[in-house]
């Protein structure tokens, strides 16, 4: 189900980074539409966290450059913390704050970053909570949750902000299997309703069955794009077969 | 003390039959060496005539409390106001030293360094013999408050920093992917977090400002030592008094102790994040 849109959200051109002697991501060139999903896979290392990352600049690039509805990512300072304000993103450790109830995880960017009042606030976020079924936790702190309860908080906290689109970097990674598919039914909700999203995973049947492209990477570049099912039937690459047949069976 | 105790099962493994025999000797004998000691003690007192009344008989008088109980107030009035400002002072050093800024900086790590290496009698020499030569008096309190204050702050700075170093770095990236501001961060992310995690070190060290203030003897406020001493010298007795004072700073320390185990329990060392990272 490709995009015929064309309106890209995000654009990447000619993006390079080095971690010193290391080239992790090479002339990369990537447009996200808006309301489409984009799945990075590729082998570990190959920089596709990396790459995920630097779309609301949790890492810098060395050149090239990346829009946002068509400006230019925004340096440092207010201005690019208005900017990842709109982008939502979900880490594969969770990050839910510590030191704050579940609830309180939900409303601190609300109140902290939109100024909304935290009564109107704290409607939403046990909305949202339920939505992804963990409003009875509401007062909990994180290590009280599972791992899986945790990720859908981490969720619904992102969702909290309207994000214009979402970050998901290796969402279930750090889950027991049990939990996947509950993290996974979540995100393909959220695809249905249209969020914009790119996903960095190892989950070939969400890729498959949730995605409207699969982006290959390896050794930080960018081998071969395609729609899931084209991608996964007949790879083009050497490496991206490689990589299928590597992880067949899973 | 069930930390104790799991940490004793993580760093052991469970004693098996000929263990817990070689355990319970030890026991025994180690129980009879601390009876021998003591006694040894008490014969040491005896046999020096420490154990004559004249002694000990002036603890059964009022005054002698009254005089001690003034030195106490003394003395905590001192470690209070100046754990006080060292914690005030070592979270504004901690946070200069972590800001971006390069300048601001490198002068708060050179100002903790300074404070933390010079020994605490020294600053309380340069506010009693130096500081007044410029014409800037100040009251006893100060010139023994202030200097154990500024050598307290430099090991606090760095107590903080440590803090701040063990919040996992998610936690950041996860405020910044919410677009909130450095500030913001630090106030109500990195901060709440990082005290939680050095309350044990932070109260340690407050044990630490509480000896300081023995010095104070130079500067001649009333605190505990130095009434004690004022005692020693009427009553001439120098083991006793010192025993008894010995005392009271273990309670006032036992006591800061507990407050910290309190503390920590409290906050809960379940709300610390304990996720590991594990970036890709």
């Amino acid at each position: 189900m490709p995009i015929e849109t064309a309106e890209p959200i995000i654009q990447m051109r000619h993006v390079d980074k080095h971690y010193g002697q290391l080239h992790v991501l090479r002339d990369i060139n990537l447009d996200v539409q808006k309301g489409e999903v984009v799945v990075l896979i590729g082998p570990s290392g190959s920089g596709k966290s990396t790459l995920c990352r630097t779309i609301n600049r949790l890492e810098t690039i060395d050149s090239g450059e990346i829009l946002f509805e068509g400006k230019p990512l925004p340096q440092e300072g207010k201005e690019l913390a208005a900017l990842r304000a709109e982008i939502g993103m979900v880490f594969q450790s969770f990050n839910l704050f510590a030191h704050k109830t579940i609830l309180d995880n939900v409303t601190m960017g609300p109140v902290e970053v939109l100024h909304r009042n935290r009564k109107d606030a704290e409607a939403e976020a046990m909305e949202l909570l339920a939505r992804v079924g963990v409003e009875a936790q509401a007062q909990k702190v994180p290590a009280q949750l599972s791992g899986g309860q945790q990720q859908r908080v981490a969720i619904a906290r992102s969702l909290a902000m309207h994000p214009k689109a979402m970050l998901f970097d290796e969402p279930t990674s750090a889950l027991d299997p049990e939990m996947i598919n509950e993290v996974l039914e979540v995100m393909v909700e959220l695809a249905q309703e249209g969020m914009t999203m790119v996903v960095v995973t190892h989950e070939m049947n969400f890729a498959r069955r949730v995605s409207n492209r699969v982006v290959f990477m390896a050794d930080g570049q960018i081998v071969e794009q395609n729609t899931p099912d084209e991608f996964f039937d007949h790879p083009q690459s050497a490496r991206a077969k490689d990589f299928l047949d590597s992880i067949k069976g899973h | 003390m069930s930390a104790n105790i799991s940490m004793r099962d993580a760093l052991y493994e469970a004693p098996g039959p000929k263990t817990q025999r070689r355990v319970r000797i030890g026991t025994a004998i180690s129980l009879v060496l601390l009876v021998a000691f003591i006694a040894f003690v008490i014969r040491q007192f005896y046999i020096n005539d420490q154990l004559n009344p004249k002694y000990w008989s002036f603890f059964a008088r009022w005054t002698t409390w009254r005089f001690l109980l003034k030195g106490f107030i003394g003395t905590i009035k001192v470690a209070f106001a100046a754990g006080i400002i060292a914690m005030a002072l070592g979270l504004l050093l901690m946070l200069g030293r972590i800001s971006p800024n390069k300048v601001l900086s490198a002068t708060c790590h050179v100002i903790t360094d300074l404070f933390r290496s010079l020994p605490s009698l020294l600053l309380i020499y340069f506010f009693f013999l130096v500081i007044p030569k410029y014409g800037i008096r100040m009251p006893a309190f100060w010139m023994i408050t202030v200097p154990v204050a500024l050598a307290a702050s430099g090991v606090l700075a760095e107590v903080f920093r440590a803090g701040v170093n063990a919040v996992p770095k998610g936690q950041v990236e996860a405020a910044m992917s919410l677009g909130m501001t450095h500030g913001k961060i630090t106030r109500k992310i990195v901060l709440p977090q990082a005290l939680r995690i050095v309350i044990p070190s932070l109260v340690s060290q407050l044990v630490v400002v509480v000896k300081d203030t023995t010095v104070a003897y130079v500067v001649s406020y009333p605190d505990l030592m130095q009434n004690a001493r004022v005692l020693i010298s009427n009553y001439d007795a120098l083991v006793s008094m010192y025993f008894v004072v010995a005392l009271i700073y273990i309670a006032i320390n036992y006591a800061t102790n507990q407050f910290s185990v309190y503390l920590a329990e409290r906050s809960g060392t379940q709300v610390l994040s304990r996720v590991d990272e594990n970036p890709v």
